[in-house]
This record gives C-alpha cells, sequence and structure tokens, in this order.
C-alpha cells in the first residue's frame, strides 16, 4: 500500500551558537493500517521527530510527503488547515481544555473544520466517546474524570474529524499499566480495524513490543527500523 | 465562517466565565467609562444647546443697521484720491442717519425662504416722574412682525406685545426700572427725546426682571410712535432677521452687507467670543471622557493578556488540533470586545440612570424652577458605544498578538 506519510532526509536544527541539531536525516514512510512505534533514550529527538510528523514545527531539511505531496514548505495557516483534517495527537496529557466538557471536547475540531453539519456534530461526539468506553461521562469537565478517562476523551478528541493519521507522544506516559493497556488496544484497534496509520513515541519496550513497526533512534538518527 | 466565529466567541466566553472577578473588574471600568461619558456629555451639550439658544434668541439672528463697517471717506479726502498731502481739521459733512432705501433691504431679506425681516427704529429718550429721570433706550417696532423675529413676547411678565397697537402711547418697560421709578401698569410717563419732543406714554407691559439690558433701560414702543417722538418720520436704523436656520446666519449676513453696504451682524459675529468658550469646553470635556475610556480600557488589557499567559497551554493544544494563529488572536481579541460591549451595555444603562437623575434635579435661577438642561441624543449613546468597542478592541490586540505568536512545540515539549 501506497505510504500516507513519508519523510525524507529530514532535519531539524535549533539556531543559535552553537546550533543544536535536534533531528538528522531521517527517512521512513508510514503506511496506512499500521502501528509505528518510535522508541528511544530521553533526548534522543523522538518527539522533536513526532512535531515534524505532525507539522507542528518545521523541518530545517528534507522533504515531507502527506499522501506523495510535499507539505515541508507550506505556511502557517495551510499547514493548521491539514492538521485540523487530516491529523489527531495524543499526549503525555491529555491537554483537553478545562473549561469544556468531555463532549464540548470531542466536538471542538469538528466545529472548527465545519465539515459536518452543526447537528450531526453531537451524535458523532457521542458516539466517539461511546466507543472509548465513556458513555455516560459526556458532560463531565476534566477534572471530574479519572486520568484514563481523560486520555480515551483525548483520543475521541483526536479521532473527531476521522483523521488518517493518529500521532502519539508518551499517550500512556502518564497512565497505570491498566489504563495503558486499554490505550494501546485502542491504538491498535485504530491501525487494524480502521486502516489509520498511527505513529506513538514511547519509552516503554513493553508497548513497542506491539507494534508493526519499531523505528529506534539515538542522537537524532534512526538507528533500526524492524517490521514485526 | 459564522460557525467559525461563534466556535472562537463560544471559547472567549468560557475563558471569560472563568475569571469573574477580573471581568467584573474590567466591565466596571468600561461601565463607569461609559456611563459617566454619557451624563457629563448630555449635560455638556445640553447646556451648550440651551446657552446657544439663549444667544440667538437674545437678538434677531442678524442684525442690519445703519453704520458702515467703516466710514465713508469725507468728500475732501474723496476729490483728491491717493493724495500725498493728508487733511485734517476739515469741516465734517453731516449725514442723515439711517438705513437709506430699506424698503429694498427688507424686502432682499424677505426674498431669502423663510426668512423674516423686521424693521425698527432706536433712539434715547428720557423718562420723568415726579423729579426722578432715567435714560432709556427705546425701540419703535411693529408688534405683528417683531413676534415673529424676536422673543421679547415671552419675556413679558405682564401685557401683550399687541397692546402696543390698541393703547395711544403705550410702552413697554422692565420691571426693575418700573420699580424704580414707582411706575406700574397703565401708569403715564413723560418722555423727553433728544430732539426735545415731549411725550406722555402710558405703561402697556411690564418685562420680567433678571434680563438686565431688557429689565432696566429699554423700552419697547410703535414704530411710527418713535419715529415722531424722535422727529425722524419715515426712518428706520435697524432690520432684524429671523432665519429658519439660525446656522446660515453669517453667510447670509455677509451677502447682505456685500449688496447694500450696511453694516450686518450674525448672531455667530456677535458672540464669537462665547462660540469660542464651547470649543474649549468640548475640548476639554472630550479629553476627560478619552482618559477615562483609556484607564478602561487598561482593564480590558489586563484580563486578556493575563487570559493569553495563563492560556499558553491551551493555545498550544488547539494549535495542534488545527486551530490557526489568527483564530488564536481572534479568540483574545473577542474576548477583549465582549468585555467592551457588556461594559458598554452596563454603561448605557448607568449613563440612562444618571441622566434621569440629573434630569429631575431642579435649580431655582432668576425666581423661576429650572431643569439641568440635557440633551439626551442616541448618537451619544453611540459614540459612547464606538470608543469604547474600539478602544477595547486594540487593548485586546495587543496582547493578544502575544497568543498567536506562542510556539506550540516549545510549550508541549516544556509540559511532557
Amino acid at each position: 500500500m501506497s505510504p500516507v506519510l513519508e519523510a525524507q532526509g529530514l532535519g531539524r536544527t535549533l539556531p543559535g551558537d552553537p546550533p543544536v541539531t535536534l533531528v538528522r536525516d531521517v527517512s521512513f514512510a508510514v503506511a496506512p493500517g499500521t502501528f509505528t512505534a518510535i522508541t528511544g533514550p530521553s533526548g534522543c529527538g523522538k518527539s522533536s521527530l513526532l512535531y515534524l510528523l505532525g507539522m507542528i514545527d518545521r523541518p530545517t531539511e528534507g522533504a515531507l510527503l502527506l499522501q506523495g505531496e510535499n507539505v515541508a514548505e507550506l505556511d502557517g495557516d495551510a499547514r493548521a488547515q491539514l492538521r485540523l483534517e487530516h491529523f489527531g495527537f495524543v499526549f503525555q496529557f491529555h491537554f483537553l481544555l478545562p473549561e469544556f466538557t468531555a463532549i464540548e471536547n470531542v466536538m471542538l475540531p469538528m466545529r472548527r473544520l465545519a465539515k459536518l453539519k452543526p447537528a450531526e456534530i453531537e451524535p458523532r461526539a457521542m458516539e466517539l466517546l461511546a466507543t472509548m468506553g465513556l458513555a455516560g461521562k459526556e458532560t463531565k469537565t476534566p477534572d471530574r474524570l479519572s486520568g484514563g478517562e481523560r486520555q480515551r476523551v483525548a483520543i475521541a478528541r483526536a479521532l473527531a474529524n476521522d483523521p488518517m493519521l493518529i500521532l502519539g507522544d508518551e499517550p500512556t506516559g502518564n497512565l497505570d499499566s491498566v489504563s495503558s493497556a486499554n490505550v494501546v488496544d485502542v491504538f491498535r484497534m485504530l491501525a487494524h480495524e480502521q486502516q489509520r496509520a498511527v505513529v506513538c513515541v514511547t519509552h516503554d519496550l513493553g508497548i513497542a513490543a506491539q507494534a508493526d513497526v519499531r523505528i529506534s533512534m539515538l542522537d537524532g538518527r534512526v538507528v533500526k527500523v524492524e517490521e514485526a | 465562517m459564522i460557525d467559525r466565529l461563534l466556535l472562537l466567541l463560544d471559547i472567549a466566553i468560557k475563558h471569560l466565565s472563568r475569571r469573574k472577578r477580573q471581568t467584573v473588574v474590567a466591565v466596571s471600568g468600561v461601565m463607569v467609562g461609559v456611563g459617566f461619558f454619557l451624563a457629563v456629555s448630555a449635560l455638556m451639550i445640553g447646556s451648550q444647546n440651551d446657552f446657544i439658544k439663549t444667544l440667538i434668541d437674545a437678538a434677531p439672528q442678524i442684525i442690519i443697521s445703519d453704520e458702515l463697517r467703516s466710514p465713508a471717506p469725507q468728500p475732501g479726502v474723496r476729490a483728491f484720491p491717493g493724495s500725498m498731502i493728508a487733511m485734517h481739521g476739515y469741516k465734517v459733512r453731516t449725514e442723515v442717519r439711517g438705513l437709506k432705501n430699506w424698503p429694498a433691504i427688507l424686502r432682499a431679506v424677505n426674498a431669502v425662504p423663510g426668512a423674516i425681516g423686521s424693521p425698527s427704529l432706536t433712539g434715547g429718550v428720557t423718562l420723568r416722574v415726579g423729579g426722578r429721570e432715567e435714560a432709556l433706550g427705546i425701540v419703535g417696532i411693529d408688534p405683528s412682525v417683531e413676534t415673529k423675529v424676536s422673543t421679547i413676547a415671552d419675556k413679558l411678565r405682564v401685557g401683550h406685545l399687541r397692546d402696543l397697537e390698541r393703547v395711544q402711547g403705550g410702552i413697554i418697560i422692565g420691571e426693575d426700572l418700573a420699580q424704580r421709578l414707582g411706575l406700574g401698569m397703565g401708569d403715564v410717563v413723560g418722555a423727553t427725546s433728544a430732539s426735545g419732543t415731549t411725550r406722555s406714554l402710558r405703561i402697556v407691559g411690564l418685562f420680567k426682571k433678571g434680563q438686565v439690558m431688557m429689565s432696566s433701560s429699554m423700552g419697547y414702543v410703535l414704530l411710527r410712535e418713535a419715529q415722531s417722538m424722535l422727529g425722524r418720520p419715515f426712518i428706520i436704523n435697524r432690520i432684524g432677521v429671523k432665519l429658519p436656520d439660525p446656522y446660515q446666519a453669517d453667510q447670509i449676513s455677509k451677502q447682505l452687507e456685500g449688496r447694500f453696504g450696511y453694516k450686518a451682524e450674525s448672531w455667530e459675529d456677535r458672540s464669537s467670543d462665547f462660540l469660542a468658550l464651547l470649543v474649549t469646553r468640548n475640548v476639554i470635556m472630550y479629553s476627560v471622557v478619552s482618559a477615562i475610556l483609556l484607564v478602561a480600557s487598561f482593564g480590558i488589557y489586563t484580563v486578556v493578556s493575563t487570559s493569553v499567559s495563563d492560556k499558553r497551554r491551551d493555545i498550544a493544544i488547539m494549535r495542534s488540533m488545527g486551530f490557526s494563529e489568527f483564530d488564536l488572536q481572534l479568540i483574545f481579541i473577542i474576548e477583549g470586545v465582549l468585555l467592551a460591549l457588556i461594559g458598554v451595555m452596563c454603561g448605557w444603562l448607568l449613563g440612562f440612570g444618571l441622566m434621569n437623575i440629573l434630569g429631575s434635579l431642579n435649580f431655582a435661577v432668576g425666581g423661576e424652577n429650572q431643569h439641568v438642561p440635557l440633551d439626551r441624543t442616541p448618537r451619544q449613546y453611540a459614540i459612547a458605544a464606538a470608543a469604547s468597542l474600539f478602544a477595547g478592541g486594540i487593548a485586546a490586540w495587543l496582547p493578544a498578538r502575544k497568543a498567536s505568536r506562542v510556539d506550540p512545540v516549545e510549550i508541549l515539549r516544556g509540559a511532557a
């Protein structure tokens, strides 16, 4: 299958004296229906790479192909629009907006994209929350939810606009082992059953073991790519 | 686009509802600014209009008098124009005073749409009662025309202007003067003019106290009475003009003066010093009000600025979700405008209340109860709203720029 996202010699150097290189010369492709894990010691540049892949950060070298088109040079608004339509992010911290209830948080990306009619947005948000096992907790604000529940709301929010790509930055880093296993199961399901491309940065080797593709990084470089 | 704005509005409202106390403080700042602006400007504009009205009504809007702006040169000077020899000590030619060809001037005045001209003759007489003498300026008028041109009829305490026509030798004088001379309605008084003519005049009306000019040194008689008493038959020396729009006075007076050569003075001309004073007053008022609004916008700046710094994490997450830089900036501008908007509406109520309180106050001026003059036009409400929203928008825009500059990578990395 043709890759959804492909990095070609991707690099990111912070300007300064001396300049700091976070990511250098990374090339790999992400296919739909696969669960990819990026591992490595802390400070190896795996999160930086994820921000480059998710178009939150801009590479200083190389190209990033989204469905075959180079998106590395696009301006801020175009990148924001692509993020909105094609990417779902899950971070180590849930990053839900504290003033909004669970369902309102899930509705935010849909309302911003406005591809669905306003009347269709709420049922879809309900459905997504139900899929995450959060039926009945829709109107709770984040401070009324447990850590695992918050993270599942965050996943529901990441899925709101039906993105091709789900990017996780240590999504289980803050969870107990049960919740953590739960999140990994969801990620595998998203890849294998819904044919999305899931890329997950983690230092947990147990999670990495369940991935289809494992990418190991060291000092900003990819040192090993293993396929299960 | 509307959905998007509603979404951003929703987020802005949620942000504000989380910081209620600051919101209340910022809103009250705008409220007090707007409220006092409305009350003070209503008072200032009201009193200004009142003042201008008094100025306009004090005398006809244009007075054409038998004076020339520059006296005509004497025949001797005219005979040698541009001569190098200055002449002095020559005998001055006596001119017949009065507006020559006044019917033509009157026709020209009445030809202006809506304008009315009232001819009159002024002169001086001496009133004599029981050994007391008082100098009096008398004005000979045609009562039916004069009432249309000036407000002297409103200034009468007793009697009517048209009684001048009914009573032979009727005169209207001021209460102050009447009191000094010990005269009342219907009393007869002797009047002697400069030319030596003496008449007996009967008092048919009295002007109210409190208007010094009218009340102590002016008397109104019938025009032909004045002409015969002053020994100047068929002559008038003043035409008072009333215009439908008082603000035309300057322009029309210049036209009349250019055409007939006689001095035509508009009310603006007569009171240019007062009008200059009003400009100063307005400058003072608007600078005080701008200062109030400026202070109010500091409140908005503070709220939005702290909101931006508190929400850096949320800004980063919204950016990662796909909100654009402009979206984020807009959220915080909306917050500021929202604060200003709520403040404006509360301020409208406050201003309305203050105006009602001011409007209910009574002051005793000149023995009469007077209300505070207030000008309550929707225009002031609109100005207050526009100024506050503009100031609020600017005050929010400055910190909102910070929101669009938040680097999501930095925040996400720092939090992880």
